[in-house]
């Protein structure tokens, strides 16, 4: 039997960073999307044992406001493109402008700066790993999929997998079914 | 024929029944109207010797009394002599009466009563010829007497009389049933022989028509014979028959000839058989015979025999059981030596393993060329991007235009090298036969060129179709390159459009499928509005390396469709192409429906 | 956050084509640092090693004398301690099924060695730039699939 699971990683990190300030004795308020104000000032030897307690989540504390900022801005993105509660009526550069209280063309220099990506480019990226999880899954068909998405065809969404992955969506489809297959035959074995 | 014949047989024994028990009859009434006549001879016969000896009795009588008449006269004793002697006459011509009339009661008591009175009559010649010499003539003792004998005399006569006649009539009535038993016989017998005569003939007739018929049959079976002789000769098989119940075989003669023997040289036994027989073979072989006889069948045995002189031979047996006129079961066999098919098949077997070796070899010469041959010419390529990109300004204009040719030239090759790869590949052994959703390939067809069909705008329509048991992998890039092929002679200034359709089709329908192996084929056609082709060319265009257009035009390599010819192929289908320039082309696709 | 460089390793028996990754590599402003291995036999032994750095992204050419790139792929995908290496095929070329294949056996990337140093350098920085991506942003690295 195969179990999907579809989690929130902003609800998980949270819950993850909540219990480990707690166990470190960290006063904390909460500001949201991965931002935490710190209630006392931190000693440098305790901020190394908060880091080496988070290390093991691979959550990493982020001093520079810049990478702050970037990581706002993917964390508004992710948030953008897989959940389904948030609606986004307008452009993802308005969305994101409004959301984060900076103009975009800010916002695109400062996250192609840090990441050497674009931030359409990673909109597409994470909007194709979506479309991944919900090919894998199979119970949409990708009408459906591109529908859910935001893409104007089905041709439109094949169009754009490809172009990020090189490969078609049936493809990826296919592989990631076999690859299942051949892993569990290997297990077997 | 047989039925004929046994309805003939039939009717000749009927026949023949019928004719003897006519004879019978005839045997039968001849002896009886023998015995009539001879019964009727001897009663006639009979009648006359009654009669005799009656007229004998009467004449003895009159000589008696004539005698007595003379002894009254003359007194003369020598007249009596006739009376005496008459006596004794009368009593043997009576005893002779009484044994010819000892059957007739009647007759025999007419007799009796003639003879009293004859003896009475014979009282009174004794009385009177005793009281005559006492006496005369005038005695009135004699003329009394006299008159009395005279008197008896005329009754006896009568009596007599009476039964002559008697006798006459009786006579009279038996000669003429003699006589009618004589006319009646001999026409019965006539018409009886009559009759046995024409069943004769008739059966003769029959009898000479079945002969010549049997003789004509046997005519035609023995050329029959002469040729399954020959046919089994030439065809190099024997034939033979086993009889379960009586446990026996016949062999023909060209079953001897197959052993390199004699015709009939052996007695056909199982075991005389089996000396011939390979070695290797006895063992397999005596088990199916030992089988044949059990089941009364025999499927087909393959073993091979040895000649005296050292040759093997490969023979095939066959078995089927049929029942014989006399209900048994006799098995009829035929063995043929199938040495030289075995040899040509494996002539043939060979050829094809050699065949198929040089097809690998070429397939894998043309694989290995053109996947080893990409390896320099992208290296000439990257040296060559790397030379433009750091060298390009401090090159002359001339040597930046050979350097332009250089790219062309490579690129071209690129194209070249790669079609011929993926004809390679089409070409490969290992092919996965699936069901597969035709519509998901042509939908993977569509994302593997999503790129120049949205920079085309080109609108792509298609039935839904069955699943179909195909190669998925190349059956998808037979869509790629067929809907390729329709974008990239795209007519100018117009929006291509490729419609896709499928259909069931009865092979014997189509003109396009020669000599098909299958009944009915899918029948998948790509319509587009492309510049098409002049029909002329219909064939030409799936030759590898063929090519319609200029290389400047349209970039080309001429391998395209001959892989889609080489797949459709692979799946034992046809593909065809029809065009009007200006106007499009169709292609056909017919994939089998195994 | 990062460390200060990205660690690249290939295997190529050809000298061309590890020079021509060299200096892509060289040429792209990310900063990486690229170790090569002319077969598979030596990759694998400094894999084992004991103070081997595992690369963030590791290229196997497939045709290579001694230990192909396909066999290293088994041995990686064998090994937990491989797990988080991302894995690109690096090949001159190979059909369909080959491709899909060597996804199929674990295989993250596969790139048909383009005939264009441009190109190349623009895939390799791809490659290079969405796995850091899969890295960075914990995204699920069993839906990482990338061709050129």
């Amino acid at each position: 039997m195969t179990l999907f699971f579809k989690f929130d990683f902003n609800a998980i990190c949270q819950i993850v960073l909540e219990q480990t300030l707690k166990d470190n004795d960290i006063k904390y308020k909460l500001v949201g999307f991965g931002e935490i104000e710190v209630l006392e000032k931190l000693t440098s030897d305790k901020q190394a044992t908060l880091q080496a307690a988070l290390d093991k989540y691979q959550i990493e504390i982020v001093e520079n406001q810049k990478s702050i900022l970037v990581q706002k801005i993917k964390d508004t993105i992710i948030d953008m493109v897989f959940n389904e509660d948030t609606v986004v009526n307008v452009k993802s550069s308005v969305y994101l402008a409004d959301t984060l209280g900076h103009s975009y063309g800010y916002l695109s220099n400062l996250f192609s700066e840090v990441t050497y990506t674009s931030i359409e480019n990673f909109i597409i990226l994470q909007k194709i790993e979506y479309a991944k999880q919900l090919v894998i899954k199979q119970d949409l068909s990708l009408t459906e999929i591109a529908f859910r998405l935001n893409y104007s065809s089905v041709a439109h969404l094949s169009t754009q997998f490809k172009n990020t992955t090189g490969i078609t969506p049936s493809a990826f489809q296919r592989i990631i079914a076999k690859r299942k297959a051949f892993n569990q035959d290997n297990n077997q074995d | 024929m047989i039925k004929t014949l046994s309805n003939n047989i039939s009717f000749l024994r009927t026949t023949l029944y019928i004719s003897a028990f006519v004879i019978l009859v005839v045997g039968a009434l001849t002896y009886r109207s023998i015995t009539e006549v001879t019964k009727s001879s001897e009663l006639i016969t009979h009648t006359y010797k009654v009669n005799v000896e009656l007229e004998q009795i009467l004449s003895n009588l009159k000589d008696a009394e004539t005698g007595q008449r003379g002894y009254i006269i003359t007194k003369d004793s020598v007249f009596l002599e006739p009376y005496i002697s008459g006596r004794s006459k009368i009593n043997n011509s009576f005893a002779e009466l009484k044994v010819l009339t000892k059957d007739d009661t009647i007759l025999k008591e007419s007799l009796i009563k003639v003879n009293s009175l004859i003896n009475k009559r014979l009282l009174a010649f004794q009385t009177s010829y005793r009281s005559l010499p006492k006496g005369d003539i005038e005695d009135p003792n004699f003329i009394e007497n006299f008159r009395n004998g005279r008197a008896l005399m005329d009754s006896i006569r009568d009596n007599i009389k009476g039964i002559i006649k008697l006798q006459n009539n009786l006579l009279k009535q038996r000669r003429s049933e003699y006589e009618s038993d004589l006319m009646a016989t001999p026409l019965l017998l006539f018409s009886l022989l009559l009759c046995s005569l024409i069943l004769m003939y008739v059966a003769y007739n029959s009898i000479y028509k079945n002969i010549k018929r049997l003789k004509a049959t046997n005519e035609e079976l023995e050329i029959f014979k002469e040729s399954t002789n020959q046919s089994e000769i030439v065809s190099k098989h024997g034939s033979w028959t086993y009889n379960v119940k009586r446990d026996e075989f016949t062999y023909s003669d060209n079953l001897y000839r197959l052993l390199g023997e004699q015709p009939q040289s052996f007695k056909p036994t199982i075991e005389n058989f089996l000396t011939y027989v390979h070695p290797d073979d006895v063992e397999k072989l005596t088990m199916q015979v030992e089988q044949m006889k059990e089941n009364i069948e025999l499927p087909y045995i393959y073993y091979r025999v040895v000649h005296k002189n050292g040759n093997i031979k490969h023979l095939k047996a066959y078995g089927k059981s049929v029942v014989n006129e006399d209900d048994e079961t006799v098995l009829l066999g035929t063995t043929a030596d199938i040495t030289d098919e075995i040899i040509s098949f494996r002539i043939l077997e060979e050829r094809n393993a050699e065949l198929e070796r040089n097809n690998k070899e070429l397939s894998s010469f043309n694989y290995v060329a053109s996947h080893d041959l990409q390896e320099p010419l992208r290296k000439i390529q990257t040296f060559l991007s790397r030379l433009i990109d750091e060298e390009e300004g401090k090159l002359s204009a001339k040597g930046n235009k050979y350097i332009d040719r250089i790219q062309n030239a490579a690129t071209r090759m690129r194209l070249l090298i790669d079609d011929l790869l993926q004809f390679s590949r089409s070409n490969k052994a290992d092919k996965v036969f699936e069901e597969s959703n035709i519509n998901l390939l042509l939908e993977a067809a569509k994302q593997d060129l999503a790129e120049v069909i949205s920079a085309e705008n080109a609108v792509i329509t298609s039935d839904t179709f069955p699943t179909i048991t195909v190669i998925p992998f190349q059956i998808q890039q037979l869509f790629v390159n067929l809907i390729g092929n329709a974008i990239k002679y795209r007519m100018e200034g117009k929006i291509p459009k490729i419609n896709i359709t499928h259909q069931i089709v009865e092979a014997e329908n189509e003109d396009n499928i020669i000599k098909p192996k299958y009944s009915h084929y899918h029948k998948i056609t790509f319509t587009d509005n492309g510049i098409g082709f002049d029909n002329q060319y219909a064939d030409q265009i799936f030759v590898l390396f063929s090519r319609l257009h200029n290389k400047d035009q349209y970039s080309g390599t001429g391998i395209g469709l001959s892989i889609c010819k080489k797949i459709v192929e692979n799946h034992k289908g046809y593909i065809t192409a029809s065009g009007q320039p200006e106007k499009g082309a169709v292609f056909t696709v017919y994939l089998p429906i195994a | 956050m990062q460390e200060d460089y990205i660690n690249i390793t290939l295997a190529d028996d050809d000298e061309d084509d590890r020079l021509f990754f060299t200096d892509a590599f060289d040429e792209i402003k990310i900063t990486t640092r690229v170790k090569t291995f002319n077969d598979g036999v030596y990759l694998m032994d400094y894999l084992n090693s004991k103070d081997a750095t595992l690369p963030n992204v590791l290229f196997l050419d497939l045709n290579m004398p001694r230990k192909s790139g396909l066999e290293c792929l088994k041995e990686i995908k064998q090994n937990p301690k491989f797990k988080d290496i991302a894995i690109a095929i690096y090949s001159t070329s190979a059909s369909e099924e080959d491709i899909e294949n060597t996804f199929v056996q674990g295989a993250n990337i596969y790139i048909k060695k383009p005939s264009d140093f441009k190109t190349l350098k623009k895939v390799l920085s791809e490659v290079v730039t969405i796995n850091w991506q899969y890295h960075t942003n914990s995204m699920n690295k069993d839906n990482f699939l990338l061709r050129f």
